[in-house]
């Protein structure tokens, strides 16, 4: 079945043309052009990733993203005219799993997209015996985390994120690995994707979000969880 | 002329303790001169008064004693019995007769003895075995001798000495104090410039929300200062604001062209040949018409303080070589393992830029790179790495290396123009990212025979 992607973008040449070099690589595009009928396409249809424009005529792209986050944990990438700005600060804070900076590319997009697409790594686990960290219980086949038996909404990059540091407890991730396992980043990929992603699932699953005892940072290598 | 350079090679700082230390060494060297020479007159006319005093009841005693018939002078020297090491003489008759067996009256000044033998009152200080003395004669006409007496002034010269030692150690004391007082004042004086400078400083390095606090003493230079900080402000983020303005109206049309043609080059197998050749065209044009654009945003955004660079750790090894492969993995790339191994500060995206505009610049201009050597140097400054691209092309003649920088330079590829010709800012965006990252860049003889262009950075280290 084709994957759905939601395409919030109100310049509607640029959309255009992007959805069909996307149905051409097999996905099924819905197209919105502003947030405000984004977000009706997403409560009617659902979809299985957003891609949203940062400027848009209504709401701009972050008020887009944080009104997804709150009802769904799907996977979000924007679309900005520069990666230097604070807008993609500003976008991964509001909840968005990566970016893409204009002028896109198509082929770079699908990449994106794939990658952001990928299921967890749900078959490097043995078998779907839970692991638990503390008093995280990470359950892979169901794709779910709980913590004192209550699930934790994490979004799906957060949950793949920590199932790359549980494949290893106790041995650093470097930053670059994660992007390469998680976003599908050859080398060029952005730390603060990481970093970002990190610090959402500590204030989800840390005690004290800011004393972390999970994920514990190793300064200039990357992160470890702690087995 | 002259006067200008003096008062430029001391500042305001050292000419003020300057100022100050010469003037209190003066004023104290003055009053510790004078102040010594009003006391030792004072000291020594009260001592000289007393000493004639005592010398005229001594002389007395002695006229009295020698008016006595059958008198000697022997019992009048010792009627008159000095003391403190004071010693008396008489004069009588071409003969000297003393108090004391070791003195003799003959190291009494002549002039001095000759006054007083005349019939006159003298005193005279003078320096006997290196003590200074008084000397006192006063004549006794009526039995016809002159009576002479010898003081030791020890005690009056170890004072005055004791004074002159106080005296100059309170003039240094004082001279120091004055060049003290110059320095605290000249802090006090630049104080408020220092905090312009600072001000300036911090502004020049990116912070320009600084402003100088008020100064009564500065008031029209804080306020203009701080009015000229806010128009530059205000400037910056105008021309901030358009570039990116610019940049995202220009980068939609860019995306939506660039995945059109895209999408035609799928279908391509559907045109006629000369659709085929068109859409060849097409393709390439809007390459590098998109290129110049970024390009031109980037430079655009450099020169108006907008770029922001996010600066990692960056790998050297991968940097280069994913680089290279992504480009052409046919480039042969040689890297030293300790180079390999380490790290630059930098921003991720920009290096690659940098690597990708150096080959495509040897692409443009020479039939592409032919290699591409990474390795690290030791110099006084700390570890650097050296990125080189090397070409077999033409090279570069001396006389061009410098303009091969500027923007829109393309060498002997200018008006040229065919699918050859690069955005003619590759190159400048090489320099101006280098420069962001604390580098340089330089322009050599490839020992392929060709062009080597390498861009230096510094490691990071420990």
């Amino acid at each position: 079945m084709a994957r759905r992607i939601l395409f919030i973008e109100d310049d509607d040449h640029m959309r255009g043309v992007l959805a069909l070099s996307l149905q051409q690589e097999g996905y099924e595009v819905v197209e919105a052009r502003s947030g405000e009928e984004g977000l009706r396409r997403l409560e009617e249809g659902g979809a299985d990733m957003v891609l949203v424009d940062l400027r848009l005529p209504d709401m701009d792209g972050f008020e887009v993203t944080r009104a997804i986050r709150r009802s769904t944990n799907v996977p979000i990438a924007m679309v900005t005219a520069s990666g230097d700005t604070h807008d993609v600060v500003a976008g991964l804070e509001a909840g968005a799993d990566d970016y893409v900076v204009k002028p896109v590319v198509a082929k770079e997009l699908s990449a994106r997209i794939r990658a952001l697409l990928r299921r967890g790594n749900t078959a490097t686990a043995p078998e779907d015996r839970a692991q638990r960290f503390g008093d995280i219980e990470l359950h892979r086949e169901a794709g779910v985390v709980r913590r004192g038996g209550e699930e934790v909404p994490l979004t799906l990059t957060q949950f793949r994120v920590l199932c790359e540091l549980a494949d290893t407890p106790g041995w650093v991730v470097s930053r670059a690995q994660l992007l390469e396992r998680v976003w599908g980043y050859d080398f060029f990929g952005d730390d603060r994707l990481v970093d970002y992603h990190i610090s959402g699932l500590r204030t989800k699953i840390e005690r004290d979000p800011s004393n972390p005892e999970l994920i514990v940072t190793v300064r200039g290598l990357g992160y470890k969880l702690v087995p | 002329m002259s006067a200008g350079s003096r008062r430029r090679r001391f500042g305001l700082q050292a000419r003020v303790i300057l100022t100050f230390s010469i003037g209190a060494a003066l004023v104290s060297a003055v009053l510790a001169i004078s102040t010594f020479y009003f006391v030792r007159r004072q000291l020594v006319s009260q001592r000289t008064k007393s000493i004639l005093h005592q010398t005229f009841v001594n002389a007395r005693l002695v006229k009295l004693e020698l008016g006595a018939p059958s008198a000697k002078i022997a019992g009048a020297l010792s009627a008159v019995a000095p003391e403190n090491g004071v010693h008396a003489f008489i004069y009588r008759q071409g003969l000297w007769y003393s108090s004391s067996a070791t003195v003799s009256g003959t190291a009494i000044p002549k002039d001095l003895s000759r006054t007083v033998v005349r019939g006159d009152v003298a005193d005279q200080r003078v320096m006997l075995d290196g003590v200074l003395t008084l000397v006192v004669g006063v004549p006794i006409p009526s039995i016809n001798v002159a009576y002479f007496e010898e003081h030791p002034l020890t005690d009056l010269a170890s004072t005055l000495q004791v004074l002159g030692t106080v005296l100059t150690t309170v003039a240094i004391a004082t001279t120091v104090g004055g060049a003290l007082a110059g320095w605290l004042l000249s802090r006090r004086l630049v104080r408020p410039l220092t905090e312009v400078v600072d001000a300036a400083t911090e502004i020049a390095g990116g912070t320009l929300d600084r402003r100088v606090p008020a100064d009564p003493d500065l008031q029209p230079l804080v306020t203009s200062f701080n009015g000229m900080v806010t128009a530059l402000q205000d400037r910056i983020e105008r021309d901030a604001r358009f570039a990116s303005d610019v940049t995202h109206e220009l980068r939609s049309p860019l995306t939506t062209i660039g995945a059109s043609v895209e999408l035609l080059d799928s279908y391509k197998s559907q045109l006629p040949a000369g659709g085929v050749k068109a859409v060849d065209t097409l393709h390439v044009e809007v390459d590098r018409f998109s290129t110049m654009v970024q390009e031109l945003l980037e430079i655009a955004s450099i020169d108006a303080g907008a770029a922001v660079l996010h600066f990692t750790d960056v790998p050297l090894g991968g940097l280069v070589e994913v680089t290279v492969d992504g480009y052409d993995p046919g480039i042969p790339v040689t890297m030293t393992p300790e180079a390999r191994e380490s790290l630059v500060r930098g921003d991720k995206r920009r290096l690659q830029q940098v690597i990708l505009n150096l080959l495509d610049n040897a692409e443009t201009h020479a039939g592409g790179a032919v290699g591409v050597d990474v390795r690290l140097d030791e110099r006084p400054d700390g570890t650097w790495a050296t990125i080189s691209v090397d070409d077999a092309g033409p090279g570069i003649p001396l006389a061009d290396r410098d303009r091969v920088f500027d923007r829109f330079y393309r060498g002997a590829a200018s008006g040229k123009r065919g699918d050859t010709a690069g955005s003619g800012l590759g190159l400048a965006l090489v320099a101006e990212h280098v420069k962001a990252h604390a580098g340089t860049v330089r322009i050599e003889q490839s020992p392929a025979g060709g062009t080597r262009i390498s861009v230096q950075l510094p490691v990071v280290t420990g």
